[in-house]
């Protein structure tokens, strides 16, 4: 080899990098350095640090992209679960007590905002529920939700979120990606990006959407951004598997083999040409992963080898239809964790496509029927779900989350019947590994109006999601478009206070 | 080394602001001393942090020039005479809730802020440093000047330029380039990169003949025809889309369809098909409107946006809401065009590159005129949509002339319904409505002599009274219909049905005027910006009278609705048919004509500030519109400037010689898409984050090269240089491994050989359809549709995804944000939201199942094998091998054909297909 002097900046960069690779203990040969060098972060300049923190970049094997990866640090949390409330469920009606506004009812708040985001603003509402106190800690939590009532001894609430916006697709692009705007990765496309997944014949991240259909933010919630398709959740139900999973009707298993026959054959002819590429191999296997899900997806879908004790404790019965099909969503979740996938988020409310009159929490005029009928449908199989993991342990390895994109109005709009938006305060809570149990963070003032203890914004909660996740979030980077990526932007604190 | 540029050329910026303030001027009160007063402060409270070593938040508050210049806020901590504008003063005064300063600790004493807050009043004096000025400068390679550099080497034959760099740095590897590929790799390739389409059979044996007769004649012939193909700009365009995340929704909340946005996406391709000259493609799209290419400015509202109606009604957000949507246009803009990261300087200075937050405000003064939305583009007369338009207006007016002999009649413009009657002259006219409520976002009055003044409106002078005056809760104002603003804002009126006074509108001219129709919509801007919804705000279908007012002062009935459709028309039995056609001919231009698109709309710029920390909540200094201070962008222009002037002045800078990176960005880019990977592989980020180039000196001279060919041969030009690059002895190379290439150089940065990489979705769509033959290959037009017609919100849903319809190229597919098309999105087809200056390559299972299982597949194998026995009538065996020829470009081998024979025996031969369609090799480029 000529003297390294002499090199250009692309041979003196290429041989800086097998100095690299070899002295973090990677295999330097020919194949490997394919792969990584294929991606652009790697051909970008080398990270900077910035704040101190170095990128750390997982290093993918596009064999399989899906291949279980170490977290950044040690954590008790293997896997993630997220239960999303589309809407803006109310924190004043639920679990945010507030005496004030049973005192001050039906008075002009004072010095509270005469516009909100739908219009004018209007009386200061009670809660349209009694509260009382539950568990051995005795949390007050309202009658809307008697079922998760009974568990909040294992929940971690926080009281004083916060978001940047006050409407929904901003809101839910704002919790579920970290950017108001459109085209960032998921939370769950980071998780399953830096992480991989241990159920290999399974999809690393699904988004089990609302039986009425997506979010409003759509396919945001769990998209990819600008993270390769590999890492964007894949979508299906208890009752919709993924698109073209099956074998099409009219075609036989004779003819589905033969196809396989086929291609396996032209593959290896191609691959003879192209001994070691790593791209054309992982294409190959990827046909494998294809064939595993096949099998693997409607085994998990199958609910028929569930308990009628199961089914009943869900709800799958005896309640409204929805309910029934958010309740076998809720079983179709728990046994995608117990299979080992990493990311599973769970969506409670939809678009406002959706059919029944009632799509989501968003309940601007008649907040008493509207959230009610949502509490119906969300309240007994989340609790029974909640109930079902921590009885099989899983609890041990798994965090939980319940979220929403921001709360509603201490006071009425001016309609008399509904809450409007509230971007200053709001509850979300936290369960399962590494999270402290029976625990309130943060308050937010005596209105339920503005955070005024703690107050986290959705950068600080995102960052302890992956914190518990073993993740640095400050670490956790993508290059793209001349800035090291995070899912946090450039904010957020871990909440340490929360951690178990 | 020549200079590229014959002008004197400075690159550095010096003296980027000049320091103003009356130094040494008193004012009220004592003289403030520096030593004395000031600098003790300074040590105590300042310095601990803000000094030459320990600079926190980039801030020196140790020299003046450092408080001048400010830290990574981008503000200027002090402006001499200014105390009520130096940041200095807000933070220690704690008047910024964000940014107490010093840090955690008591306000300074009130005496001390009073000394500063005097000091800088007077002038921030600060011996023996006042006349030290602030420069933006960098050393980074990417913003010197363009220099082309000597060719290291002789050109040899069968090769070019390009490989002349190439064979240096292969050189220094032990490397040298592979064998010249074999000819149906090289059809395969050279097709897909020009065109984006596979060769067709006959295409091939043709070309396999010219090869044996003179292989170096049959490739320049073939690129020749690959490069005059109308494909050719249709691949092309794609790539350019793909920049800008160009889509057809709105993205957000509703993601509403963007009515006629495709305008720009043909304009895309006619550019690439005519050749446009780059530096004039670049001025078009930010100005376009001057230029006579108006639907170019599709460019700036590239991005997605949220519109105004989800915002809500806080005024904060309505404002952030609009900061948001200047910043997608910065975000299409710097990453496209200058390849730097504009966006970065929105909320403090720029962490790597020298663009200050300054910078990014009098960018964004810009494009204070541009507002997203729908407006009618200003077509060249050239444009095949104007001069179809023009045709049918021609054709539209021959057919009134004969309706006029029978008195009036409506015509329905679909946004507008537009009553004809005869000419009067006349003070005033007056509608008088039939019902008791009325919608209107407005109403107009024309002459026949000009259809561009509307005399109706309130700008023109005419006065406006009516009944109810103050529409529904008071709310809903009848000032709406004559203020030229169509959309939301509409004049909404109920009154009882016994009521005495139905509602009204009287117009009193300034002068006396010919009128001779009116128009009358309920929202017109829904029209103009949007489509595909259930429920569009229809036409107002209100009965009315018009009467005009006679000399006399008395007013006389003149025409109505139930008059020119139930009278006239019973009277005149033989119109229909004139009404028909009239009708069906307005179809035809709303079809075929010029009609609002989706190219972005203009609205009054307002003055631009400053904004700390990105916050709409926090104006600083007025900016005035400029390019990049680093490449000299003062434009001498205003506040007061017009803004299609501001972005002319602008596009002029941004293409002119004073800036090295447009022409840098765009022959990588081409490289990129030619090659694989860019010499700069961050092709969206030539700023110091990004990559190193592999091969600074071929950059720089295929820079050169663009601006000023050396050959005589058009300048800008973007097939010149595609076609240099592949008619290169690197593009032609063989793309197999060797153990010596991979070994030294695995991912072939050198390009020892061709890297092989798999193709995009459209590539993989548009080639299964060539291969049914079923591919309409048409260009441009309205986008195929694969979505249902939505409410305003709610979800897009694939409704149909291969029927006939949808047999277009795939360019052609409604390009919808974060909408998953359940076939080829899992390819890594972009989601449009932010720039993605490249698309990643990933694999995924989905990608199989969808490739296996879809129904556009299975459809496809199924016409791909019937098109094969006919074409082969029956033959089981001449069949699949023509398969293999209509699908991979090439003969089965014998045992390909034996076990394809054996399984057609046994299924049948569109099983064979499918496995075709999934293989590697029809993915990869070879």
């Amino acid at each position: 080899m000529s003297n390294p002097e002499n090199l250009s900046p692309l041979g003196q960069r290429l041989l800086d990098r097998r100095n690299f690779l070899s002295t973090a203990g990677l295999s330097a040969s020919g194949l490997a350095l394919t792969s990584l060098l294929d991606s652009d972060q790697l051909l970008a300049d080398d990270p900077k640090t910035v704040g101190g923190k170095t990128p750390i970049r997982p290093v993918i094997d596009p064999h399989n992209p899906y291949q279980s990866r170490t977290p950044h640090f040690d954590v008790p949390a293997k896997q993630v679960l997220v239960i999303y409330l589309p809407g803006a469920i109310s924190h004043v009606d639920t679990f945010d007590y507030k005496p004030a506004l049973t005192k001050l009812h039906g008075q002009k708040p004072p010095s509270l905002p005469r516009v909100t985001f739908e219009g004018p603003s209007g009386n200061i509402a009670k809660p349209f529920w009694d509260f009382k106190p539950h568990g051995e800690t005795g949390k007050m939590v309202s009658d809307l939700l008697p079922n998760l009532a009974r568990q909040v001894d294992d929940f971690c609430f926080i009281h004083s979120m916060t978001t940047d916006t006050s409407a929904h697709p901003q809101g839910e692009n704002f919790m579920n990606t970290g950017f108001t705007m459109e085209g960032f990765p998921s939370f769950g496309s980071w998780v399953t990006y830096a992480l991989g997944t241990e159920a290999q014949d399974l999809p690393a991240f699904v988004a089990i959407n609302d039986p009425r259909g997506l979010a409003r933010s759509g396919k945001n919630n769990f998209g990819n951004g600008f993270l390769p398709a590999a890492f964007q959740g894949t979508d299906f139900n208890a009752k919709n598997p993924p698109n073209n999973l099956h074998r099409p009707m009219g075609l036989s298993p004779q003819a589905d083999r033969g196809t396989l026959d086929i291609l396996k054959r032209l593959n290896a002819r191609h691959l003879k040409k192209y001994p070691g590429d790593a791209n054309l191999a992982g294409r190959i296997a990827s046909y494998e992963l294809a064939g595993q899900m096949q099998m693997s997806v409607p085994e998990i879908m199958d609910l028929s080898g569930e308990t009628q004790a199961t089914l009943d404790s869900y709800g799958v019965e005896g309640g409204s239809e929805l309910r029934g099909q958010y309740a076998q969503n809720c079983i179709l979740a728990r046994r995608l964790l117990e299979k080992g996938v990493r990311v599973v988020q769970l969506f409670n409310g939809s678009d406002p496509s959706g059919g029944n009159g009632v799509t989501n929490w968003d309940s601007h005029s008649n907040i008493l029927n509207t959230h009610a009928m949502q509490a119906e449908i969300m309240d007994q199989p989340t609790a029974a779900l909640l109930a079902d993991l921590k009885q099989r342990g899983m609890m041990e390895n798994t965090l939980i989350v319940w979220a929403t994109e921001f709360g509603r109005m201490p006071f009425l709009q001016s309609n008399g019947t509904g809450r409007d938006h509230n971007p200053n305060a709001f509850t979300c809570f936290l369960t399962g590994a590494g999270v402290k149990r029976g625990f309130s963070y943060g308050e937010s003032d005596e209105f339920g109006f503005k955070a005024a203890i703690d107050k986290t914004t959705a950068y600080d909660f995102n960052a302890t999601l992956l914190h518990l996740m073993g993740l640095d979030h400050e670490r956790l980077t993508f290059y793209h478009n001349g800035l090291e990526r995070r899912l946090t932007n450039v904010h957020g604190h871990v909440i340490r206070e929360v951690l178990a | 080394m020549t200079s590229l540029l014959k002008s004197k050329l400075v690159i550095f910026s010096v003296a980027g602001w000049v320091i103003c303030g009356g130094i040494g001027e008193s004012a009220h009160g004592q003289e403030i001393k520096f030593q004395r007063d000031i600098a003790p402060i300074l040590e105590n409270r300042c310095w601990d942090c803000h000094n030459q070593e320990s600079h926190e938040g980039e801030l020196r508050l140790d020299t003046r020039q450092g408080m001048l210049q400010g830290g990574g806020s981008g503000v200027a901590a002090v402006i001499p005479g200014k105390p009520d504008q130096s940041y200095l003063i807000e933070v220690i005064s704690h008047l910024d809730p964000d940014l107490k300063m010093p840090p955690e600790q008591e306000q300074l004493p009130r005496q001390e802020i009073e000394l500063l807050t005097q000091w800088i009043k007077q002038g921030a004096v600060w011996p023996g440093q006042t006349d030290v000025a602030n420069t933006i400068e960098s050393s980074h390679w990417a913003f010197q000047p363009l220099l082309r550099p000597d060719l290291p080497g002789r050109i040899r034959q069968g090769s070019n330029a390009i490989d002349v760099f190439l064979t240096e740095s292969l050189k220094e590897q032990g490397l040298r380039f592979s064998p010249q590929a074999d000819p149906i790799s090289l059809l395969r390739r050279v097709s897909i990169v020009l065109t984006g389409l596979p060769p067709t059979p006959a295409t091939t044996t043709n070309f396999l003949q010219a090869w044996e007769r003179d292989s170096s004649q049959a490739y320049v012939k073939l690129v020749d025809g690959l490069m005059a193909s109308p494909h050719f700009g249709e691949r092309w365009a794609q790539h350019w889309l793909d920049v800008i995340r160009w889509a057809e929704t709105n993205g957000s909340e509703a993601n509403l369809y963007r009515k006629n946005a495709w305008v720009y996406r043909d304009y895309v391709v006619r550019a690439f098909n005519e050749d446009k000259p780059y530096d004039l493609f670049v001025r078009e799209q930010l100005a376009g409107d001057s230029l006579g290419s108006g639907e170019a400015t599709g460019f700036l509202v590239s991005g997605p946006h949220v519109p105004a109606a989800t915002v809500g009604r806080e005024p904060a957000a309505i404002r952030q809401a609009r900061a948001d949507r200047m910043d997608e246009i910065m975000q299409t803009v710097g990453p496209s065009i200058l390849g730097i990261t504009i966006g970065c300087a929105r909320c403090h200075n720029h962490k790597f590159d020298p663009v200050s937050l300054k910078d990014y405000y009098a960018l964004t003064a810009v494009f204070q005129d541009i507002e997203f939305g729908g407006r009618q583009p200003e077509y060249s007369a050239e444009h095949p949509l104007k001069q179809q338009g023009d045709k049918l207006l021609v054709d539209i007016e021959t057919v009134r002339e004969k309706l006029r002999t029978t008195g009036g009649w409506e015509e329905n413009w679909a946004a507008y319904r537009e009553l004809h009657f005869p000419a009067v002259t006349t003070k005033a006219v007056r509608v008088r409505f039939k019902t008791t409520y009325v919608g209107l976002d407005e109403l107009e009055f024309f002459g026949p002599d000009d259809l561009s003044q509307n005399l109706a409106l309130r700008d023109y002078g005419t006065e406006l009274t009516g009944y109810p005056a103050d529409g529904l809760e008071n709310r809903n104002p009848i000032q709406r219909i004559s203020d030229g603003e169509y959309g939301t804002m509409a004049w909404r009126a109920r009154v009882e049905k016994d009521a005495d006074q139905y509602p009204y509108v009287q117009f009193n001219f300034k002068n006396s005027e010919l009128v001779d129709r009116l128009r009358i919509s309920s929202n017109r801007e829904y029209y103009y910006d949007t489509d595909y919804l259930e429920r569009m705000p229809g036409l107002p279908r209100y009965e009315f009278d018009v009467d005009y007012l006679q000399e006399d002062g008395t007013w006389k009935p003149w025409v109505g609705t139930w008059f020119v459709n139930k009278k006239l028309n019973e009277e005149h039995p033989g119109r229909k048919t004139l009404l028909n056609e009239i009708q069906q001919l307005i179809q035809t231009h709303g079809e075929q004509g010029p009609q609002p698109s989706f190219v972005g709309r203009f609205v009054e710029p307002q003055v631009t500030h400053v904004l700390l920390r990105g916050s709409p909540e926090s104006p600083r200094d007025e900016v005035n519109p400029a390019g990049l201070e680093l490449f000299q962008g003062n434009l001498e222009l205003t506040s007061q400037t017009p803004g299609a002037d501001r972005r002319l002045a602008f596009a002029n800078w941004i293409t002119s010689q004073q800036n090295p990176l447009t022409a840098r960005v765009m022959v990588n880019r081409i490289w990129h898409h030619v090659f694989g990977t860019g010499i700069v592989a961050t092709t969206g980020d030539f700023g110091k984050a990004g990559a190193a180039p592999s091969h600074p000196k071929l950059l720089e001279w295929l820079a050169a090269e663009f601006i000023e060919p050396s050959a005589n041969a058009d300048a800008w030009s973007m097939q010149n240089m595609i076609r240099m690059m592949v008619m290169s002895k690197a593009f032609r190379q063989a793309s197999l491994p060797n153990s010596k290439g991979i070994e030294r150089d695995a991912n072939a940065r050198l390009l020892w050989r061709y890297p092989p990489k798999r193709v995009e979705a459209e590539v993989i769509r548009d080639a299964i359809l060539l291969a049914s033959g079923k591919l309409d290959q048409s260009i441009g037009g309205r986008s195929y549709r694969i979505h249902n017609e939505k409410k305003t919100y709610a979800q897009w849903e694939v409704v149909d995804n291969h029927g006939p319809h949808t047999w277009r190229r795939m360019l052609y597919q409604e390009r919808m944000r974060r909408v998953d098309d359940q076939i080829f999105t899992a390819f890594d087809f972009p989601d449009c939201g932010q720039v993605r200056a490249k698309r990643p390559v990933s694999t995924t299972p989905l990608q199989a199942l969808n490739l296996l299982n879809s129904p556009f597949v299975l459809e496809q194998t199924r016409l791909i094998a019937a098109r094969a026995l006919e074409e082969t009538n029956g033959d089981q065996s001449d069949a699949i091998i023509r398969c293999f020829q209509l699908i991979l470009g090439r003969p089965p081998d014998e045992t390909e054909l034996a076990v394809c024979v054996q399984l057609t025996r046994e299924q049948d031969l569109a099983i064979v297909c499918r496995a075709l369609i999934n293989s590697n090799e029809f993915a990869f480029l070879p």
